[in-house]
């Protein structure tokens, strides 16, 4: 066991876990940051794609010595009020069905977003090409992301 | 007038609490379901009886209650119902089911509230209960004025309902019920991660135990060696498992956190007797083939099709939280029946119902395999050994390997042709396994009732053959629909182009006249501008299909050079859609169920093992992969129909015809070796 100290949401954490502990868990079983989905643990599905450093990165392919090196944003960090552009477009077009993958899917989108506010739809699908929806909510997510788009525009 | 077996319950607490037994349970007898309540100071509260897993129950039971209430939706609290039978009726999700059967009792319930609150109102006033109407959260009288609801509860409370008429909102002055906007209930909580599902179940002092499960089907732990797991940080207990389901057996790691027992996990020495070691899912695919008989019953074209295993793979993982106490247990579950769960484990450990809690999660996704108890089976043997709450959490190689799968089958169809190129006598022989979950899924009756719905008019038979399992086999979206259809459509569609017939002109001609069938064909093939030649180096694939109450036909629009489907159409007659955004969501989840099927996930069996382990082999269709969905929702006068599984079978059919172009499709996924 090691002390870690993480920087989550713009808060830190202290957390005492095997250092090859993954990110993934330190999130939810030390943090309750239960938002931050586990799908697969091996980097195929994106159902916990959370930000580190800004960037759309898997937590369960990460571990806790990782983790502390940068700021980490997850779902529940997004934004304050739960009114991010992606969410509201996630709303507006009504995307989720079971909704366990869409945390993961407004974290991708909110980090392509944020690096390219204007994607089209080939960039859309490269930068959610591995999250996955067994739900079949992708025709809806490809909108929502359009969608978001438009809103920060409008919004700038 | 409401029927005598509405509740009504709350009076000496100045509380209005409305209960309508659900239809399939009414004829077992009164029961109380507690569906809608008010409390004195007007906050509506509804219960949900069924699990949401995805198809939006949630959402429109919130839409039935507001709309009949004349409130928003916003104003209507959701309480999902625990598992009882008893109170809540069947809740079960399965055969598409929840919103057809929970439609009537939950509009009455809320309706007779409404009755209730108008007619305590108009006693007031003393004015003519027809003179009142119901509005935001208030009753209105022209003259009298208004009194919202929270002023009239304790009245409403004490009125005797068999002597109010309640009557349904009807359709044509529906202001949330069938409306394009609004979306689901639950958005802002998923959009934010608040939404918690079974996984995120954690107690307090809860532990975690994940499973080292069988290396091949059916063996069972024979030496455990768990020394070195024993010494590692956090672990608490080892726990043999003796096959809590049918065919399973292993050895829980019970840990403080999730990473100790995976690690826990990874230090064990187990070594495992029994089970079929060599089995192989090509082996099985001949047995099948080989148990066709000899000749088929018809004499003409002919085309064997081949269908493989698919594992559910919900985005969340089986898991499942228990806490037994020595008065009872309390479970935590995404599961697809929370109260047929309560029932088989009040059996199962002894005790009365009464001492079994079953709490519905939310779910990630179900398709068929939390009808199943076995997460929840292991989460309580850990809990009992721990003297702690425990949830067992499969990884997602657990959940793909030991999956109750979507069996495979073998389809002879065989045509005979008359002179116009049409089919004039059929023939479509099926061999496959039956369902082990439900042993009464041995049937071939039963199978071929839930495979069969050729449409058709061509007279033949279908005759069902079933052969015994090699492994755990279950219900998947559509069940025996999604085999027998995929074989039919694709057949025909094949005739069709043999005979060098339009396949839209082919099937309608096959089709009575004025059928819902027919209509959404016709619908359909406006929306794709069928009567357009496609364009070049583009093919398309049509299909149909009348199930569950309700009617589809979907055209998929693909080009078979790249096997990339450009776009897919539906049609659906769902009688009335209550959700119409909920509709579209059903249908377009059926539509990339189908692409991925159809375009390359399936399950194989190597050396007695499962070869798929996650999303990278168990190739689940890609956002890039997915066409847009259009779909349409035809007027209809017919009674609301079931959507959750209507689209799956067509869409398949669809999307294999319009991929395939000139080449017969013999199998799923197109293309490739099954087995």
């Amino acid at each position: 066991m090691a002390r870690y100290l993480l920087r989550v949401n713009g808060e830190r954490h202290e957390v005492d876990v095997e250092g090859d502990t993954p990110l993934l868990w330190v999130l939810r079983d030390e943090l309750g940051l239960t938002g931050v989905k586990y799908g697969c643990g091996v980097g195929l599905c994106g159902a916990c794609t959370s930000h580190v450093d800004g960037q759309a990165a898997r937590p369960c392919v990460r571990t806790a010595a990782d983790g502390a090196k940068t700021p980490i944003t997850t779902i529940e960090g997004l934004s304050r009020d739960g009114n991010h552009p992606v969410q509201r477009a996630w709303r507006e077009l009504d995307v989720a069905q079971c909704g366990y993958c869409q945390p993961g899917q407004v974290m991708a989108a909110a980090a392509l977003l944020a690096r390219d506010p204007d994607p089209d739809d080939a960039a859309i699908e490269e930068a959610l090409r591995d999250n996955v929806c067994r739900c079949g909510t992708y025709p809806r997510i490809r909108a929502a992301v359009r969608r978001a788009s438009r809103i920060m525009r409008e919004e700038r | 007038m409401i029927s005598r077996r509405t509740l009504l319950r709350g009076a000496g607490i100045g509380a209005l609490v409305v209960a309508v037994p659900v239809p399939a349970l009414a004829a077992e007898g009164f029961v109380p379901n507690v569906f809608v309540r008010m409390d004195a100071a007007g906050r509506i509260t509804a219960t949900v009886p069924r699990p949401d897993t995805g198809q939006g129950v949630r959402t429109v039971v919130a839409l039935m209650v507001a709309e009949e209430l004349a409130v928003d939706p916003g104003d209507v609290a959701l309480e999902q119902a625990h598992g009882d039978t008893e109170r809540f009726g069947a809740q079960g999700v399965a055969n598409s089911t929840s919103v057809r059967q929970l439609s009537t009792p939950i509009r009455t319930a809320a309706a007779t509230a409404r009755c209730l609150l108008v007619t305590a109102a108009a006693e007031r006033w003393r004015v003519p209960v027809a003179e009142c109407t119901a509005r935001d959260g208030a009753v209105h009288h022209p003259r009298r004025g208004r009194a919202p609801y929270r002023s009239l509860v304790r009245a409403a409370a004490a009125l005797d309902p068999a002597t109010v008429p309640v009557e349904l909102t009807p359709q044509d002055r529906w202001r949330l019920l069938g409306k394009t906007r609004g979306g689901r209930v639950d958005a802002r909580a998923i959009t934010t991660g608040r939404t918690r599902y079974g996984i995120d179940s954690r107690p307090p002092g809860g532990l975690v135990a994940v499973v080292a499960r069988p290396p091949w089907i059916g063996a069972v732990p024979d030496t455990i060696d768990d020394a070195a797991t024993r010494a590692l940080p956090g672990v608490v207990d080892v726990l043999p498992l003796i096959a809590p389901a049918e065919g399973q057996g292993g050895v829980a790691v019970i840990a403080r956190s999730t990473h100790q027992a995976l690690r826990g996990r990874d230090a064990l020495r187990v070594t495992w007797r029994g089970g079929t070691p060599t089995a192989d899912s090509r082996a099985w695919l001949a047995d099948l083939r080989a148990a066709l008989p000899a000749q088929s019953p018809v004499d003409g074209l002919q085309r064997v099709f081949e269908m493989p295993l698919l594992a559910h793979a919900p985005m969340e993982p089986m898991n499942a939280t228990a806490h037994v106490r020595p008065d009872g247990v309390t479970i935590w579950a995404p599961t697809q029946d929370p109260g047929s769960l309560r029932t088989q484990l009040a059996r199962q450990l002894g005790l009365p119902a009464s001492s079994v809690r079953v709490e519905t999660t939310a779910s990630g996704g179900a398709f068929g395999r939390r009808i199943e108890p076995d997460p929840v089976l292991e989460a309580v043997a850990c809990s009992r050994r721990a003297g702690a709450p425990v949830q067992v959490l499969w990884t997602r190689a657990d959940d793909m390997r030991n999956d109750s799968y979507r069996p495979m089958s073998v389809h002879r169809l065989s045509a005979e042709i008359g002179p116009d190129g049409l089919p004039i006598r059929r023939a479509h022989e099926v061999v496959t396994w039956p369902l082990t979950v439900l042993p009464i899924f041995s049937n071939p009756a039963l199978i071929k009732a839930s495979g069969d719905h050729f449409p058709y008019s061509v007279p033949g038979d279908v005759t069902v053959a079933v052969r015994p399992a090699p492994l755990r086999t279950g219900f998947w979206r559509s069940v025996y629909a999604g085999q027998f259809v995929y074989a039919e459509e694709n057949f025909l569609s094949e005739i069709g182009r043999r005979s060098g017939l339009d396949q839209v002109a082919l099937r309608r001609s096959l089709l009575p006249a004025g059928s819902r069938l027919h209509q959404v064909l016709d619908k359909v093939a406006e929306r794709a501008r069928w009567s357009r030649p496609p364009a070049p180096g583009t093919a398309r694939g049509v299909a149909c299909l009348e199930e569950y109450g309700s009617a589809i036909a979907v055209i998929a629009v693909a080009e078979p050079s790249s096997r990339r489907v450009l776009r897919v159409h539906a049609a659906v007659d769902v009688g009335v859609a209550l959700h119409p955004s909920g509709v579209r969501a059903q249908v377009e989840g059926c539509v990339v169920d189908a692409l991925s099927t159809v375009l390359g996930a399936q399950i194989t069996v190597r050396e007695g093992q499962v070869a798929q382990s996650s999303f990278g082999d168990y190739r689940w269709a890609r956002i890039g992969q997915t066409p847009d969905v259009d779909v349409t929702i035809v007027p209809s006068t017919a009674p609301l129909g079931g959507l959750g599984e209507l689209a799956y079978p067509p869409a398949a059919a669809a999307i294999a015809a319009a991929i395939s172009g000139d080449t017969p499709v013999t199998g799923m996924p197109f293309g490739a070796d099954v087995g």
